[in-house]
């Protein structure tokens, strides 16, 4: 860390957004040494992800109600928007398709429409990072640890989708890695925007909290439904959340 | 507001969400027969209010104690896991209209009472933070159990159950609220160091019951894009209105 201390913040934020990125990658890990990946790992992988996303999102509101409670709320409406609005300039409407998974249909369609949803909800995601240093250090470094995380178990989905249907592990890690790079170049404009505007910060919090909520909401946690038994996606879930919260006061 | 008791203030606050769960029938009464997406909107509205009402507990119901608060999640998971388990309804779908199975109309009922008594917790809980905190959550869930009485007057209605039977059914289910938010109230009263626990233990069964019972069965019966917006403003007018804490 020492080295990086030199750098300016803007690089800064590049480097940590960066880490997250890769991060993604290690969710192939796994599957060197698991041989047949269930629909249902993969659903309460989702599961995981979405209360660990649910648990930042509810720090990143708690945090931006601090700097005031109406501005989260807009800037959480306005990343809900983002989210649909990306959603629809990619013409993705065909939410259907996506609940059915890795088991069944047109494969290459369906890893396709993987990445897609992948990469773009990492765009809100990097601007969680870049928003957060914003917030201070300690928020900066437990937003990237924690989405870092996360990205781990979207990198086993993405992976998981994909294995399957021919591709090696190696480009599966590659393939997770590149549906997260929207993290360090979103990350920088959301830094400078939240340094320009401080007003602005509660709505860059609460954007980044909207947009992950909504994407828990919308993709994550249908599917695990779809694939999983319901009661252990929602002990994965809530315990999830419960252990984000806990992790974020004590650090 | 009236300078009532404090145990009469939770009393009065949380009959009122109890017996605004009769309002549910009204949507059958009105316009007869309910499309599914409505159902699906309902039951996605009952659960953003829960997640609102679980998400301000956690993180301003908890200034001191979050680890206590931690552990007691856990165990209102696995109480929430162990009576579902003993009643044999971890997996059951609330929503199944043609299910005319006789055992399946007391299963539905015996869940929405067992899901009420834990929204009584909360409100004592929440009581116990700050009376204004207490209140917006008691409001909270009374217009949460609107939509879920609604949902459940479905399947009554569709079993010949008459809508003032399942009105009072409805209310019925959730007397238990009121009970568990009194007791919550007057034995944490006499032993404070255990609020960050039964804080903890709200936060842990409400958020268990919403993405177990609720939130599944919403996303067969209207579109992924509406469900995750209706509970989301759902979600964010318990954040934007809730009282203060101290």
């Amino acid at each position: 860390m020492a080295a990086l201390q030199g750098l300016p913040d803007v690089a800064l934020v590049f480097v940590y957004a960066l880490v997250t990125a890769l991060a993604t990658g290690l969710g192939a890990v796994p599957f060197y040494f698991v041989k047949t990946i269930s629909e249902r790992f993969v659903a309460y992988s989702n599961a995981i992800a979405a209360g660990l996303m649910a648990g930042a999102s509810f720090g990143l509101v708690s945090e931006g109600s601090g700097h005031g409670r109406l501005e989260t709320l807009g800037g959480a409406v306005l990343g809900v928007l983002f989210i649909l609005g990306t959603q629809r300039v990619l013409g993705d409407h065909d939410e259907e398709e996506l609940v059915f998974g890795a088991a069944t249909g047109e494969s290459a369609r369906r890893m396709l429409l993987m990445l897609v949803v992948m990469t773009v909800h990492s765009f809100s995601e990097g601007v969680a990072v870049g928003v957060s240093f914003g917030g201070g250090m300690t928020l900066a470094t437990l937003i990237t640890v924690a989405i870092a995380i996360h990205n781990v178990p979207e990198g086993v989905a993405i992976t998981a989708v994909m294995r399957p249907r021919g591709v090696s592990v190696t480009k599966c890690a590659g393939w997770s890695i590149v549906s997260s790079l929207p993290q360090p170049l979103m990350a920088v404009p959301a830094f400078l925007f939240v340094e320009a505007f401080r007003p602005a910060l509660p709505w860059g919090l609460g954007f980044a909290a909207g947009a992950m909520l909504f994407m828990v909401l919308v993709e994550l946690l249908p599917e695990a439904y779809h694939q999983g038994r319901r009661a252990r996606v929602a002990t994965l879930t809530t315990l999830s959340i419960i252990s984000m919260v806990l992790f974020q006061r004590l650090l | 507001m009236l300078d009532l008791d404090p145990i009469l203030t939770v009393l009065a606050w949380a009959s009122l969400a109890a017996f605004a769960a009769g309002l549910g029938v009204l949507p059958r009464a009105v316009l007869g027969r309910l499309p599914r997406a409505v159902l699906g909107w309902g039951n996605a509205l009952a659960a953003g209010l829960m997640l609102g009402v679980a998400f301000v507990l956690l993180t301003e119901g908890l200034p001191t104690g979050i680890g206590y608060g931690a552990l007691g999640g856990a165990l209102g998971v696995g109480v929430v896991l162990f009576t579902h388990a003993l009643t044999g309804t971890a997996e059951l779908d609330l929503n199944a209209l043609d299910d005319l199975d006789p055992a399946y109309g007391y299963q539905v009922v015996l869940v929405n009472t067992l899901h009420a008594a834990w929204e009584g917790v909360a409100i004592g809980a929440a009581m116990l933070v700050s009376v204004p905190f207490g209140v917006s959550m008691a409001v909270a869930l009374a217009i949460h159990n609107v939509p879920e009485a609604m949902v459940l007057t479905e399947i009554l209605a569709g079993r010949g159950v008459r809508l003032t039977h399942a009105a009072a059914l409805a209310v019925g289910a959730n007397l238990n609220q009121v009970m568990m938010a009194v007791v919550t109230f007057a034995v944490v009263s006499a032993a404070p160091a255990a609020l960050p626990w039964v804080v903890g233990l709200a936060v842990g069964a409400l958020l268990q019951l919403l993405l177990s019972e609720l939130l599944p069965e919403s996303y067969h019966q209207a579109g992924h894009t509406s469900i995750a917006l209706v509970a989301l403003l759902a979600m964010g007018m318990v954040v934007a209105f809730h009282g203060a804490t101290p």
